[in-house]
């Protein structure tokens, strides 16, 4: 029986209103077809792309185009972009507020990349941070946090994590090649100061539909750095225990929250460390495979019942 | 021949859109309740992230437990094989197992041990056959793809079929070109026979699955045919600088030029008129890869600010195509809307944004990090709003 079959009885039966299924019956036929998300994406896809292209034209031309024509043009653009938003936003509310246009959402996300555009180009060329470019991150990652606040913004909420990553010291493209301890404790407390700042501004109503930017990113970064200590050999017991407890914690919030990204998060990542250890040391195929097989069937059981308590729930 | 009963699939889908009506105010709770238990079935689904570590795990499971096999009998390389092709035997059907007994439906594990039968096939029939019999391999699992997406409704199964038809014509023919047109016309047969049985399924649950496979298939043409995507030699050009000779006739490669600036149009139209979703993506994607992939086709200069001019025209079509449609009355022209009138769009928006957000713009924009005299943008690194790239 097809959707418009189900439509047609359940308008017999008096369940929909025939206005409702005319509605009803035209979406499940394209009628009318949305072009909603393919306009967003291309939007997006065009800000990146001219964002780009400034940033790689500035660069390469910059001594030829002159100072005074590149800071006027960024600053054209920059003043643009936020007198744009500034101009047509809706009051602010700790609510979540629709964006009032289409465009709303990518012309802050232009601004706040042209700002990153003009700010590197200006440090570049007159060394007013000279020595002292963490202040730049800091400060770009708080104009970020306000922008993302004040207009409700989640691609600015991102630059203004991931800025504010870069103040502490990580990068994502980094991350492989440092071992050393002291960039893993930054990104662990990068992502205690992340998880608790979504936590409080949750508590506290404020953009509440951020959190879960908050705590992803937060879970992730977390995670890496834990389970980069436990591939590191020293002390490499502690950082299983510290990554069992994050294990457990995701596992209890993703289970008590039907936030299921964290049920994967802890089966992972918990998988990985574990087995780091346990296998380190063995050199023998029987014995490295069969690990795999048994503890696989283990942790698929576990899944398969954690599925089947909470079915297709999102 | 599909694992999953019509109606069981058509009760699903008609779940998944009161779902989402509902999400969208387009009924109210109480109406969703009422409608909802006429749509219950017996199949057994689970979230996205239970289903990819069911994924993972079964699939650490099945491969491990090949290994282990080998590990422990030894086998010689041709006994390996045919334990191999017992393994896909086996594979495959603790999929129907687990699909024919626990019902599951897009769970992760029935999945896996699909793929992993197809694997296992190719895997073992390598070492059974000669050389010259070898074209057998990807021929085995292209049939074998093809019968897992018809069977359990896979697309990337479909898509795994599309990828062994790239090592066909190297057993056929050394001509490169010969090698291309062999493989569009694959796509192409392909194309027609999903276009014709597709057509049969205009409004029901299948027209979804097929709408995938011909995006698809569309999207391989199109790379297949854009030498400057598809040969390595002319790939390698976006890095070392142009070259001097192709590998290919120029005839064929002018062909193909003219190609990749029509098929894109063709893509949109169809796509446009179907209001299928995937399609019209497809001919979008093949459009913006033309006009990159253009000055590399005419050995002209790239310029810095190429991408910007491009970003430019990527907005302005979407400003005039959303200006366009608001105009309309109700703001729908033709059918068509910018409103948002699915749930689903604002989902894949908001967790789009925080992924890409983190991402990508730190790969555009640039911010130094070392003082250094010469000025020059060496493009950005990933995090930290790109603080650690050098001018």
């Amino acid at each position: 029986m097809t959707i418009l079959t189900r439509l047609e009885q359940w308008k017999g039966q008096g369940i929909l209103s025939p206005e409702q299924h005319t509605l009803l019956a035209g979406l499940s036929r394209g009628e009318p077809f949305s072009l909603f998300l393919e306009l967003n994406l291309l939007l997006y896809a065009g800000i990146l792309a001219f964002v780009a292209g400034l940033g790689w034209t500035v660069g390469t031309w910059s001594q030829q185009l002159g100072e005074v024509l590149v800071l006027t043009v960024l600053s054209a653009m920059l003043a643009a972009c936020f007198w744009y938003c500034f101009s047509r936003a809706p009051a602010w509310s700790s609510a979540e507020v629709p964006s009032p246009s289409l465009v709303f959402d990518y012309v802050l996300y232009l601004g706040s990349l042209v700002w990153s555009v003009e700010l590197a180009y200006i440090e570049k060329r007159f060394h007013l941070f000279s020595g002292q470019w963490d202040l730049y991150l800091l400060a770009t990652a708080g104009l970020y946090f306000f922008l993302a606040y004040r207009f409700d913004n989640r691609f600015v909420l991102a630059l203004a994590l991931s800025s504010l990553a870069g103040w502490f010291g990580l990068t994502i493209s980094h991350w492989p090649s440092h071992q050393d301890p002291s960039y893993r404790q930054y990104a662990i407390v990068y992502s205690l100061f992340v998880g608790a700042a979504g936590a409080i501004t949750h508590r506290r109503a404020l953009k509440p539909h951020f959190f879960g930017t908050y705590l992803n990113i937060a879970a992730n970064v977390l995670f890496w750095a834990l389970l980069s200590g436990v591939f590191n050999r020293q002390n490499s017991v502690l950082w299983l225990f510290a990554l069992l407890a994050a294990c457990a914690a995701s596992l209890a919030w993703g289970l008590s929250r039907r936030q299921f990204s964290f049920v994967a998060y802890a089966a992972v990542y918990g998988y990985i460390g574990v087995s780091s250890i346990l296998i380190r040391d063995l050199n023998d195929g029987t014995a490295i495979f069969s690990y795999f097989v048994v503890t696989g069937a283990a942790m698929l059981v576990m899944l398969i019942l954690i599925a089947r308590r909470f079915g297709k729930e999102a | 021949m599909r694992a999953y009963s019509a109606s069981a699939e058509e009760a699903l889908r008609a779940r998944n859109l009161l779902k989402d009506w509902a999400d969208e105010g387009f009924i109210t709770a109480a109406q969703h309740h009422r409608m909802e238990p006429e749509t219950d079935c017996e199949l057994r689904r689970t979230n996205i992230f239970l289903r990819l570590v069911l994924f993972l795990f079964t699939l650490i499971i099945a491969v491990a437990a090949a290994l282990l096999f080998s590990v422990v009998t030894r086998p010689s390389q041709q006994t390996a094989g045919v334990f191999l092709l017992i393994f896909a035997a086996l594979s495959y059907a603790a999929a129907e197992f687990a699909v024919t007994q626990f019902r599951f439906y897009r769970y992760g594990i029935e999945e896996a041990l699909a793929v992993c039968s197809v694997v296992f096939l190719c895997g073992g029939m390598l070492p059974l056959l000669s050389s010259s019999a070898e074209f057998l391999v990807p021929a085995a699992g292209i049939l074998a793809s093809l019968w897992i997406w018809h069977r359990f409704g896979l697309p990337y199964a479909f898509l795994a079929a599309m990828i062994f038809v790239i090592w066909v014509p190297g057993h056929w023919t050394s001509s490169h070109s010969a090698q291309h047109v062999i493989v569009a016309a694959f796509y192409a047969v392909g194309l027609i026979a999903v276009a014709v049985v597709r057509s049969r399924h205009r409004l029901d649950f299948l027209d979804d699955g097929y709408s995938i496979v011909e995006a698809l298939l569309w999207l391989g043409i199109y790379l297949t045919i854009n030498l400057h995507l598809s040969s390595v030699d002319l790939l390698r050009q976006w890095w070392v600088g142009p070259l001097t000779t192709t590998e290919f006739p120029r005839t064929f490669y002018w062909t193909t030029w003219v190609l990749i600036w029509c098929l894109p149009p063709a893509i949109l139209v169809r796509g446009v008129r179907r209001k299928d979703r995937f399609v019209i993506a497809v001919g979008a994607i093949a459009g913006i890869l033309t006009l990159v992939t253009n000055k590399p086709y005419l050995g002209w200069q790239r310029h810095t600010w190429d991408p910007m001019l491009l970003g430019a025209l990527l907005i302005g079509v979407a400003l005039i195509i959303r200006r366009w449609l608001a105009a309309g009355p109700g703001g729908i022209r033709h059918g068509f809307t910018a409103q948002r009138l699915s749930g689903k769009d604002k989902q894949w928006m908001d967790a789009g944004s925080a992924a890409l957000g983190l991402a990508v713009p730190h790969a555009i924009t640039p911010g130094p990090q070392t003082v250094s005299p010469d000025v020059r943008f060496g493009g950005g690194d990933s995090g930290g709003a790109g603080a650690t790239s050098d001018f």
